[in-house]
């Protein structure tokens, strides 16, 4: 009798174990998580983003007993996991996160030179194409624009957008499938976002010549402070009138770069941009992460999404190189635009113009394209936010 | 068509979403464009309200041209100061003290014991 019962409570506490409940894809998505962590050390990729989202997938992992009394995956109603991805359910995370990129970017390159601006338009080729392209594999019109985004390169756009077309939908049951596609879709972005100097450099290489390459832009004229608080509210107006469905990016992200420029409200910028921003960037990586539980995650639609967001990004890089290279036959020869800026079309800050940088400096150490490259830079993010909106407005 | 793992299917692409689809792209477009051109013409409005506003301050006996001439050797002086003040210049320090060992060889002219003991006997 009595062996019984110590055989039934070793029973419980081995069914209550990780070990009993683990499957081969649990498995799988823990190595994953492993290897990102290694890779995000190793070849120092994004780190800061890389490590909390890895981490995030281990921990989502771990196989547990599904009926136990308490809520513990991510996907329990109640569990702490749960409230702390309600940030992330709800579209709060990016917006907030959009505050203290606000208050981190100085719009400056973009003012001095505003041509360079409608290379950040430029870019936003790739989620058109990738929004149709989507569509003919299949996916649902709101699914193709959650997918879409990825082209960005912006995991908070990304993230936004599929919660508001989740939350837009309502009871539907499509709904509830939109919101699923938040982790495969967020953890694409940020992971394109991290392999920016593996993705972008033979595309750079492939659609410019070295002569192109070489081309040394104009110097920027220095911005007065004036300007730099009159633009972030022009802006404001401008891309909120146009789209109101982005206003949750667009209005915090104007709103920390005027917290930035009035030169007053120091203390406001400074604690936005750095302790705030760090402690969103930690949720938004580990909540991400641990949204990628096995059975919602090892899906075929989830390779799709990888293959497809791919494919967004790297037309997204390409539109913005062609199309500055068009700019340039109308251009006077002293006002010529490096074609490697326009890579940086995509929101991918700063990562993207720093390897147009580096890029450019391959060929001519003493040709500095960083502040040309932060205008394309800071105007994908803008055009991206707006598309975010307008895909809003279109499907809701 | 069908291929062995994805079914492509043009055909699921309306007109609307089509024309859905290149109307959002040009209204992005647009809007960046119409960014753009606020700023080339805040620029043109800017330099037209300085050149009034200096045509005003300017009094006329001072309207004559202003001929600046300026050498060689001028031009490479301020250059050289230029040059001088960027490359010494520290957007962000380190943070990092570091103590530079530096090993002197032993003698009993460096011996700070011999020299105790040697001031110590003669008291």
């Amino acid at each position: 009798m009595k062996l019984l019962l110590i055989n039934n409570l070793f029973q419980g506490i081995w069914a209550d174990t990780g070990f009993s409940n683990l499957y081969w894809d649990n498995g799988i998505m823990i190595l994953v998580g492993i290897s990102l962590i290694v890779l995000a050390i190793k070849f120092n990729l994004k780190p800061i983003l890389l490590i909390p989202l890895a981490v995030g997938i281990v921990i989502g992992n771990i196989p547990f007993m599904h009926s136990t009394p308490y809520p513990l995956g991510i996907y329990a109603e109640g569990s702490i996991l749960h409230y702390l991805f309600f940030g992330v359910l709800k579209g709060i995370y990016p917006a907030l996160i959009f505050l203290g990129l606000g208050a981190m970017v100085d719009l400056s390159p973009m003012i001095a030179n505003p041509k360079l601006i409608i290379l950040g338009a430029a870019a936003q080729v790739g989620i058109l194409v990738t929004f149709l392209g989507a569509i003919i594999l299949g996916f649902p019109i709101a699914h193709s624009a959650s997918i879409a985004i990825i082209g960005g390169a912006d995991g908070n756009t990304a993230i936004f957008l599929t919660s508001q077309l989740a939350a837009g939908l309502g009871n539907l049951p499509a709904a509830a499938k939109v919101q699923g596609l938040i982790g495969p879709v967020a953890i694409a972005a940020y992971l394109y976002m991290a392999l920016v100097p593996v993705i972008q450099p033979p595309i750079m290489k492939l659609l410019t010549t070295k002569k192109e390459r070489l081309i040394r832009m104009k110097p920027q004229r220095t911005v007065s402070r004036n300007e730099k608080i009159a633009f972030p509210l022009v802006f404001l107006l401008l891309t909120a009138f146009v789209a109101p469905a982005s206003l949750p990016l667009l209005g915090m992200f104007f709103f920390g770069n005027i917290l930035k420029e009035s030169g007053l409200t120091k203390q406001l910028a400074g604690t936005v941009s750095t302790v705030m921003i760090d402690i969103l960037v930690i949720l938004i990586g580990i909540t991400v992460g641990a949204s990628t539980q096995a059975d919602v995650f090892l899906k075929w639609e989830s390779i799709l999404i990888f293959v497809l967001g791919a494919l967004s990004f790297m037309v997204a890089t390409a539109g913005g190189i062609i199309f500055a290279k068009v700019m340039n036959i109308f251009l006077k020869k002293e006002n010529q635009i490096n074609p490697l800026i326009g890579a940086a079309g995509v929101a991918a800050v700063p990562d993207s113009a720093r390897i147009a940088h580096e890029m450019g400096q391959k060929e001519d150490s003493t040709n500095h394209l960083i502040s040309h490259a932060m205008a394309p830079n800071i105007a994908g993010i803008i055009g991206s936010a707006v598309t975010a909106g307008l895909f809003l407005a279109f499907i809701l | 068509m069908r291929t062995l793992f994805i079914a492509f299917d043009p055909t699921l692409i309306g007109s609307q979403t089509l024309i859905l689809t290149i109307l959002g792209y040009c209204i992005v477009l647009l809007t960046l464009s119409a960014m753009a051109f606020l700023m080339v013409r805040f620029h043109a409005i800017r330099d037209y309200m300085r050149t009034r506003r200096l045509k005003k301050e300017t009094p006329p006996a001072a309207a004559a041209p202003l001929k600046v001439v300026m050498t060689g050797e001028e031009n490479a002086a301020i250059a050289a100061a230029l040059y001088l003040f960027f490359s010494e210049l520290h957007d962000q320090e380190k943070y990092v003290m570091t103590i530079k060992k530096v090993s002197r060889t032993y003698s009993p002219w460096s011996s700070k014991f011999y020299n105790i003991f040697n001031v110590m006997k003669h008291w």
